[in-house]
Order: C-alpha cells, then structure tokens, then sequence
C-alpha cells in the first residue's frame, strides 16, 4: 500500500513528465530562449534601488504659463508635466471641481467624465460660432424675401 | 505643425497646431518619422478614459529624430534616431530606481494611477503624442533608446509599447517550462504575448479573440492553437477541456476594457458606464485558469472600478499580476531578439498611412476590417 507522500511523488513526476511531453518541438525560432528567469528583463520585478542610467538629480521644476491641475491627494506638483489643452471655460471650471478630490475618490473620475462631454459641446458650439450671424441673417433675408413675394 | 487631434468620442480630425517647444531642461523635441495606432487609442477615441480634452495628440507608440535639446541633455543629440517608451520616467524617483518605469512619480501631477504617457489624456499626465509632425519628450536621457544604424525605425517601433508589454504579459504568468498559457486577444499585444510565452518556453499556447482573420494571422505568425469565442457554447468550459478539464496554467488578458463576449457587461460598462469598460476577458481568465494557476493582465482598464469575480480568484488561489509596462528594461533585450531575427516584430504591420489620413486608419483599426492587425503613420512620408 503507498503512502499519501509517494503518491503526491508519483503525481509530480507524472505532472512533470506530462509538461515535458507538452514541450514543443521548436514552434518558433528561438523558443525557450529566456527559459532561464534571469535573463528575463522583469525578473526579479523590483530591481535592487539605483538611478536609472542617463538620469540626472535633483530635477529642476518645470514652470506653466497655464493652469495645471493635481488631484487633491497629492502634497506637490511633480517636476515635470504636460501643459497641453488648458482647461478653460465650464468644463475647465467642472475639471477643477474633480481635482479637488483625491483620485481614489469616485467623484473625482465622474466629474471628469461629464466635463469630458460638456467639453465637446462647448467646442462644438466655439466651431458653429462664425456660422452663427451668418445663418441668422440668412434666416432673416429669406424670411423678408418670402413675406414680399407672398405679398405681391 | 499637423497633428491628430481628438474632437470627441469617435472623431478625430488632422489640423495645425502650434509646435511643441522645449519646457524643460532635459526635455528634446522630436521629429515624428513613425507613430503607430495602439489598441488602447481606442480607448480614447470612444470617450471612455477620463479627462480627454478636446484637441489632445493621441500617439505613445513612435519613433523620431532629435531636432532640438535642452540644456540638461547630454546622451542625445541633433540627428540622433531614437524609439520612446510610451512612459515619462525620471530615472530617479522610488519607483524608478527599483526598475518600475511604469510607476514613475514624477511625471504626473493628475493621478497617482500611473505614470506619465505620452499622448494618453491629462489622468496620464496632460502631454501630447507622437501622432503629429513633431513631439516633445521629456527626460530624454533616461526614456529613449538610440536607434542601431544598421535598423530601420520600423524595425523597432513596436519597442514603444507593444512588444514590451506583451513579453511582459508572458514573464508575470511565471512561465517556468512547460506551461499551458492560454493568451485572450489576438491583436497586436496578445501576439506579442504569445510570441514571447514560447520564448519562455511555454509548452502550449492557444489564442482566444473572435476575428478569423487574427485568429488566422496568430496561428501564422506565432504558431499557437486558436479558439473563436463566438463558435463555442461556452468559452470556459471549452477551454477547460482543451486542458483536462481544469485549465491551462496561466491565462493572459490582452484585450482590456473594450471586450467583446457579454453583453451585460458592455451595457453596463461601456453604454451606462456603471464600470469602466466591460472586463469579460478578466471574468473569462478567472474562470478559466486552473486553481493556483495564474492570471496576468496588460489589456488597459480605467478607473474607476469594474464588476469581476474576486471571489473566484480567492477561492481558487490564484495569483493575479498586472502592470503598466516598464519599457525601458525590456528594449535592450528585445532588440536582441528583433535583431537575432527570432521576432520580425515589423511583419504585423498590415496598413501604413500618412498623416493627413489618419482619421480613416483609426476607424479601419477600430473596426478590425480590411485584416488589419497594426496601422503605422508616417508623418513626414514613407521614406
């Protein structure tokens, strides 16, 4: 009769018999070539701690001529940023509501998603903007040219 | 400058924009020779990533030639050719130091969800991308990796992102030898994926999505077994049984928050956005891999939550990992696998355009016809 460990033996051996079995002939060229962990770029996954090469310290800040926003779990601005699309009119005013909420606060992505939409119509209404008077006086002459022909 | 700017959900348009300058000292300003559409630009184009702001540059996959430096940089200089990983990284904050690129915390004041991106709206830090004529890219001593002479740019465009993150995808599923990896999405990233689990030495891999045609292109180019989802009763339970009616061992989500497969979850997800996207392919990975097994997620989710079975994961002992990709550790050694020809990374390309017709490559890649895996634009022309 065997015991319980030369069954879980027998089972590991049959396991790793079953694996080498599935080992493909060569599916593509170089195949296993990082069978070996440590020649894998992400093993371990947290390097020994070193600056990276070509980086430089301490980083100067960086200055903004527009506003940046950070989330309001965050003590200070990073010293480097993005300054592209400044927020500006309601949607700029509903993004900063949302930065003013930590980012592990729902609140603070739901408003970003309605200032998200609001930010298209404000820019959908900007593009019609230049057609506007055109199209009112467009109105408002074909309006006048209907009234007098329909007169006469 | 022309850029590809986004003008809300499902529209995008190529229009002037000022030219990037540089802002700070370690920044450089690049030229844009190739910039690929990546599957989560999808993303943004479908209005489901927070803060996108009308005018934003999609792009983080690119490849340029340096036109201007800041006074800080020192290892690049004019005419340098470079590939960018799609991460700002200052290589020198906690995160940095221990190798997780990824994670940098300063480059982006607006979340501590992830790094900077280049050109992946303001929660990823505000910058512009890569899908224009020019770009600047910040701490440029430490991101960029320069170009060998002897390579062509689109030889080793796919080092921005896609390669790395799928070989990354493959190393957090503990390939050891041996293992059945089942990889969901056969798109770019998932090929990238199945590709490298072989190089780990992988004793099985199958590709799971509903496309033939990718499924076609997976079983061609990466040599795996191929499930579409859409001609199976039940996915899971196929799949349990192509592995003893347990499970492959590990079980990789390239797919992400866009997924096909239930329709619950794309109402409530991406129709009521009661979650961030629809995480079928998670639910489908839990379920799928053998218990004690392991599940590795590169397919992108937004904040923030989503409705999947942590229980399930729990009980079977699972071991789930994930991150943002840190690119600049794998370029190295992936080039060498470009270069010693076991990865022809560049035959994925199905489709390349320039950039005044980027608004067309962005809804042929969205809508996957034409066999299109991978679109590249060339800003400044096909040379």
């Amino acid at each position: 009769m065997t015991t319980k460990t030369q069954k879980t033996k027998a089972k590991a051996k049959s396991h790793s018999k079953r694996r080498r079995e599935a080992m493909p002939d060569r599916p593509i060229p170089g195949a296993a070539a990082d069978l070996e962990p440590s020649s894998r770029p992400g093993v371990p996954m947290e390097m020994e701690a070193q600056p990276l090469a070509g980086a430089r310290a301490p980083i100067e800040p960086q200055h903004a001529d527009v506003p940046v926003f950070k989330h309001a779990g965050r003590k200070q601005m990073p010293p480097v940023f993005g300054t592209a699309q400044p927020p500006k009119g309601l949607s700029g005013v509903l993004r900063k509501v949302a930065y003013g909420y930590p980012d592990h606060w729902a609140r603070h992505w739901m408003v970003l998603l309605v200032a998200d939409r609001v930010d298209v119509w404000e820019h959908r209404l900007r593009r019609s903007l230049p057609w506007g008077p055109a199209t009112v006086a467009a109105l408002v002459a074909g309006g006048l040219t209907w009234r007098r022909l329909s007169r006469a | 400058m022309r850029a590809l700017t986004y003008q809300g959900p499902y529209r995008v348009e190529v229009e002037n924009k000022p030219d990037p300058r540089i802002e700070h000292p370690q920044d450089v300003i690049l030229k844009v020779t190739r910039a690929a559409i990546c599957g989560s630009d999808l993303h943004l184009l479908h209005g489901l990533v927070p803060d996108t702001r009308v005018g934003c540059t999609f792009g983080h996959e690119f490849t340029g030639e340096v036109v201007e430096t800041g006074r800080e940089v020192s290892q690049l200089k004019k005419g340098d050719r470079v590939v960018v990983p799609f991460n700002i990284s200052c290589g020198t904050c906690f995160y940095c130091q221990r190798g997780l690129t990824g994670n940098c915390e300063n480059s982006n004041p607006a979340s501590d969800v992830a790094s900077g991106v280049f050109g992946y709206s303001h929660t990823t830090g505000g910058f512009d991308g890569g899908q224009a004529e020019y770009v600047r890219v910040p701490f440029a001593d430490v991101g960029p990796m320069k170009i060998p002479d002897d390579m062509d740019d689109e030889s080793v465009l796919f080092l921005s992102d896609i390669f790395p993150t799928g070989y990354q995808g493959a190393e957090m599923g503990e390939i050891k030898g041996g293992e059945t990896v089942v990889v969901f999405g056969a798109g770019p990233v998932g090929l990238f994926t199945m590709k490298s689990a072989w190089l780990m030495g992988a004793g099985r891999v199958v590709a799971v999505d509903h496309v033939p045609e990718r499924l076609a292109f997976a079983a061609h180019y990466a040599k795996v077994e191929t499930v579409n989802f859409k001609e199976v009763d039940d996915v899971v339970l196929h799949l349990k049984d192509m592995f003893d009616g347990r499970g492959p061992d590990v079980c990789v989500d390239a797919v992400g928050m866009e997924a096909e497969g239930s329709r619950a979850h794309r109402v409530l997800g991406l129709g009521l956005k009661m979650e961030a996207g629809a995480p079928t392919v998670l639910t489908w990975c839990i379920n799928t891999v053998r218990k004690g097994g392991n599940v590795s997620i590169v397919g992108v989710y937004g904040p923030p939550w989503n409705f999947i079975p942590i229980g399930t994961a729990m009980n079977k002992g699972l071991t789930l990992r994930m991150n943002q990709c840190n690119v600049r550790r794998y370029m190295p050694r992936l080039l060498e696998h470009i270069r010693s020809g076991r990865v022809d990374a560049k035959a994925i390309i199905t489709h390349r355009f320039s950039l005044e017709q980027a608004p067309e490559a962005y809804h042929l890649f969205a809508q996957k016809r034409d066999g299109c895996i991978k679109c590249v634009l060339a800003p400044h022309g096909h040379a």
